[in-house]
């Protein structure tokens, strides 16, 4: 068990690092210069090779990133080309919308996922159809489409809810919460529907194992078969599938971020892939990498713990 | 501890089962209405994209400002945009540049995946190890965010970022590849052809690839409708094609600008992007054969409604009741819902404190029959005549609640497989106290002391340690031990157990049956054992059904059926296994008669054995009736049994006499049990 931990830690820390340097090798192979872009138009060659060489961009690649590796994790990772913001100041302040994005997310379909998926096992027949069509649909159908249906359907129509925009939980937790209904939704149903698949076929799975005649044999009552030993054994496999899922959500809310105008990690990182922010990409791809690393240890670590087998050795 | 990720995909999973031959896969899909569907949109809409230049009703730019944000009309089939242009001419002028680097995302993620599976599965576990582990890293990256980092390196290439995504979900497709690869790579005529002296990679390429191609197609139909629907998000959010070349994100977050005015816009492109993944999905879907999971032990849903229905409709049947502890089967017959009959008009008596064996080849319908006398017939199996008497009750036409208030109460169950008999996720004292509790309504510490204490008398000496663990800690003996002391936690009068030691090592099994054989006789109770070994009947059972296709064929004491068996198909079976009647228990051997046992819907309406009967005759095609046993109670199903006397003979086996006859041409029969013996070896 405790290999087991240091394994998937060591794994976890060497798949920050592995994107870090992609992300380094990726800044210094665009070709703009940061000097470019912090001097701005109508800078001249002298001034923008002069903020080069400020910043040592004409260092060898590999003291350069050694250079940024070490005040990353010092908690220093830079200012932005474009409006001089600490990086990691900037990053602390639009992630609480990217975590409640993506968090909210992923609970949601967690929820309906299992639920949906439970329901089709255990009722089969018209719930179990349902499900499948509602699966089959929300793998097929994008967020942004469905994003913007919603918007027509619950801001447009019925202004039920906010269309875009996003309000600080301090400044109003009900505004908070309607101004994450529609994005959750929107980005919640495709992985709710990866979930519900995933759960339906491992509870089916589950329930035809011999095991399951046993319980019956010592007059194990019905819905303690299905909801305390199928669900158990199903657990594992559904814990893997929400681990998949949350690195998909957190990916896919910037898409969601810029469709609502959340003003989120996302939306900071289109911004400053446009802009050409050289240590803004680079900041915010490694802690996104970072957040999506340490949740799925958290998951795997959930996992390992409820699986007997890896528990006990 | 495996070297595996602690996680499982729902894709590894499914590949784990095996896949559809590529013919046969085909063959699936052609019938399929909805794979159909789903491969006809995607044709025409591949067709339709890269022809789009010659038949497009419009050039891509051309601006009708008589109709701007017109909805659909005979001029514009699926309306304008904002600047007049035509929708339909845009979303198809779109498609080819979508599709295309679609298509290379596929091609890049199935060609980096496909070779890593090949060499994993051929090369050392260090070499497997390093590749999984690079894939496991390529896995937990955040696809999207790595993409548009590289966006802000390269542009909106699109060929490139594609291909970057490519790589990105090789690593998903990998793991899915390299379950099947390393299962085909096991296989027998793998290594047969290793064996051959063909290199690694030979083997590879000529064996398991070809074996592969299903899947390999269908995870390139699945890259295909994840990547088209990445590349449409990456267009949204302004990471695409650049204006004014169409794209059908681009053509989507054009057409949210104008939500408020002519939500139609949204309509056109969304749909053709929606049905195009849905047809890739349901291509996939039908190609990968569907979900392959074992039926369910439970009856859900429909299932359980219409079993319900059926005894509540069924006219009470008067049983008289049986006496106390007597267990009697009449004319019991089972079949599957809407199908064929399994098990036809079988009937037996268990008398209190004795044993009787139920013996037979598989598919006999032995198994089945051992179910339906504790209600745990699978779903849609069920009983269709006769009754199954206990006490007062008719088990045959019992509800589930009336079944759960015998089930371990009164009537046990131990099963073939003791390791799969157990919950994996618990251990086995929350089983077995847990069972204690429910059987016998006692409190928490009783209830582990009495779990304990069942442990000591199915002779497990550790009893604490052994209630700690989980299943996968113990070995198949220990589990079956305590399958046994589950079985036994309510106490029941009646012990139905099918096959205990089938699954067993030889020294394991022969320790099994004299626990079971002490049980008995310590508690008086009554047992039903399942075997496909007369030396198990030899050793433990007082009386004996043989079975055949779904009947009994022959009945009576072990005595008279070991010693002077009366119907062929026993002799036969006695005659292949030389030890049986001495009680020698061990080695796997219901013996062997040439020929198969017929598969239900093929039952003939005479003799079910005469398929493969020395004796069989042209009078042996009409039904045969259980017929009284020459010699002892019981009967015999066989026309011929008083004019063969098979029981009459001293010695059954006499290994060099009679001729062997083919199935009942020769009209002078041999009169020995020895002819079916001789050309087929032990195998059950
Ligand atoms: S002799 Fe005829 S009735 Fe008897 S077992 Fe053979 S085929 Fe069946």
């Amino acid at each position: 068990m405790i290999l087991f931990v240091i394994k998937r830690f060591a794994l976890a820390v060497t798949t920050v690092f592995v994107v870090s340097v992609l992300v380094f090798l990726l800044v210094h192979a665009g070709d703009t210069t940061p000097g470019v872009v912090a001097v701005g138009i109508g800078g001249t060659q002298e001034q923008i090779e002069a903020y080069n060489e400020q910043i040592g961009w004409y260092d060898p690649l590999i003291v350069q990133y050694l250079a940024w590796l070490g005040s990353a994790l010092t908690g220093d990772l830079g200012t932005s080309l474009t409006n001089g913001s600490d990086v990691l100041d900037e990053i602390l302040r639009r992630f609480p919308v990217t975590a409640s994005l993506a968090f909210g997310a992923t609970v949601v379909s967690s929820v309906l996922g299992v639920v949906l998926g439970v329901t089709a096992a255990v009722r089969r027949g018209l719930a179990d159809r349902l499900v499948s069509v509602f699966a089959g649909m929300g793998a097929a159908v994008p967020a942004f489409w469905l994003g913007i249906v919603l918007v027509f359907v619950f801001a447009v129509q019925s202004s039920l809810l906010p269309a875009t925009g996003y309000v600080r939980f301090e400044d109003s937790p009900s505004g908070w919460f309607s101004s994450l209904v529609l994005p959750v939704l929107t980005l919640a149903i495709g992985g709710a529907a990866f979930i519900a698949r995933q759960t339906r076929a491992s509870m089916l799975e589950a329930l035809g194992q011999e095991y399951i005649r046993t319980l019956r044999a010592t007059a194990m009552p019905t819905w303690r078969i299905l909801y305390v030993h199928a669900l158990r054994s199903a657990s594992l496999p559904i814990v893997a599938s929400i681990a998949l899922q949350f690195i998909a959500l957190f990916g896919g809310s910037i898409i969601v971020e810029v469709l609502f105008a959340l003003p989120g990690l996302g939306v900071a990182v289109q911004g400053a892939v446009g802009q050409a922010d050289a240590p803004a990409v680079q900041g915010i791809v490694v802690v996104a990498t970072l957040v999506v690393v340490v949740v799925n240890l958290l998951l795997e670590l959930t996992n390992s713990f409820l699986d007997p087998k890896l528990r006990t050795s | 501890m495996s070297d595996t990720a602690a996680f499982p995909t729902r894709s590894s999973q499914r590949a784990s089962r095996r896949p559809l031959q590529a013919p046969q896969a085909l063959r699936t899909l052609l019938r399929s209405p909805l794979g159909m569907l789903g491969l006809a949109w995607l044709v025409v809409i591949v067709v339709a994209s890269l022809t789009a230049p010659l038949w497009l009703p419009y050039p891509i730019e051309y601006q009708d400002f008589s109709a701007v944000l017109a909805g659909p009309s005979a001029a514009h089939l699926l309306g304008t945009d904002e600047l007049g242009r035509d929708v339909l001419s845009r979303i198809f002028a779109a498609g080819a540049g979508s599709l295309i680097t679609t298509f290379l995302a596929a091609v890049v993620a199935i060609g980096v995946a496909l070779p890593l599976a090949l060499i994993a599965a051929a090369s050392s576990a260090r070499i497997e190890t390093i590749i999984n582990r690079v894939t496991e890293i390529a896995m937990s990256i955040p696809a999207l965010v790595i993409i548009i980092a590289v966006i802000g390196a390269v542009g909106t290439n699109l060929y490139l970022v594609m291909t970057c995504l490519g790589l990105l979900i090789a690593g998903g497709i990998y793991r899915v590849f390299v379950g099947q690869a390393k299962s085909l790579q096991s296989q027998l005529y793998v290594d047969a052809a290793e064996v051959d002296g063909l290199r690694p990679a030979m083997v590879s390429i000529r064996h398991i690839l070809p074996n592969m191609a299903t899947t390999i197609f269908v995870q390139f139909v699945l890259v295909f409708a994840i990547g088209l629907m990445l590349q449409a998000g990456l267009a949204f959010i302004g990471f695409g094609p650049q204006p004014p070349e169409p794209s059908w994100g681009g053509l989507i977050q054009s057409a949210s600008k104008q939500i408020y005015v002519h939500p139609w816009l949204m309509v056109p492109t969304g749909l053709v992007l929606v049905f195009t993944v849905l047809g890739a999905n349901a291509v996939a879907d039908t190609l990968a054969g569907g979900q392959g999971a074992p039926p369910s032990q439970v009856a859900l849903g429909p299932e359980a409604r219409r079993r319900r229905r059926e005894l509540k409709a069924a006219a009470p049947v008067a049983v008289e009741s049986a006496p106390e502890g007597m267990l009697i089967v009449k004319g019991l017959t089972i079949g599957v819902d809407d199908g064929p009959e399994l098990v036809s008009s079988v009937s037996f008596e268990v008398a209190p404190g004795t044993v009787l064996g139920v013996v037979g080849e598989s598919g006999c319908g032995k198994t089945l029959t051992a179910l339906s006398l504790v209600g745990l017939l699978p779903p849609g199996v069920n009983p269709r005549e006769g009754s199954i008497r206990w006490g007062a009750r008719d088990l045959a036409r019992l509800d589930e609640s009336g079944l759960a208030a015998i089930r371990g109460r009164e009537i046990g169950f131990v099963g073939q497989e003791p390791m799969r008999a157990l919950d994996p996720m618990f251990t086995i004292g929350y089983q077995l106290a847990g069972a204690v509790r429910r059987l016998r309504g006692v409190g928490k510490a009783d209830a582990r002391a009495e779990a304990a204490s069942l442990l000591g008398k199915v002779g497990i000496v550790d009893a604490e340690r052994v209630l700690r663990s989980y299943p996968h800690q113990i070995s198949g003996g220990m589990a079956q031990r305590v399958a046994i002391a589950l079985a036994l936690a309510g106490r029941p009068k009646l012990l139905i157990a099918d096959e205990p030691t089938t699954a067993l090592d030889v020294t394991v099994q022969a320790e099994i049956l004299s626990l079971l054989r002490g049980l008995v006789a310590e508690t008086g109770m009554s047992m039903v054992m399942v075997t496909h070994d007369f030396g198990v009947v030899a050793d433990i059972c007082d009386e004996v059904v043989v079975m055949y296709a779904g009947q009994v064929i022959e009945s009576g004491t072990v005595h008279d059926v070991l010693g002077a068996a009366e119907h062929p198909y026993t002799t036969a079976l006695l005659a292949a296994d030389p030890h049986a009647g001495l009680g020698v228990v061990g080695q796997e051997r219901l013996a062997s008669i040439p020929g198969q046992v017929p598969q239900p819907r093929d039952w003939p309406t005479g003799c079910r054995f005469a398929d493969r009967c020395a004796f069989a005759q042209p009078q042996c095609v009409v039904p045969v009736p259980l017929i009284a046993r020459d010699r002892g109670d019981g009967g015999v199903r066989c026309v011929r049994v008083h004019e063969l006397q098979l029981g009459r003979l001293d010695d059954p086996v006499p290994l060099d006499a009679a001729t062997p006859v083919d199935g009942g041409a020769d009209p002078t029969a041999p009169t020995t049990a020895a002819a079916p013996a001789r050309n087929g070896k032990v195998r059950s």
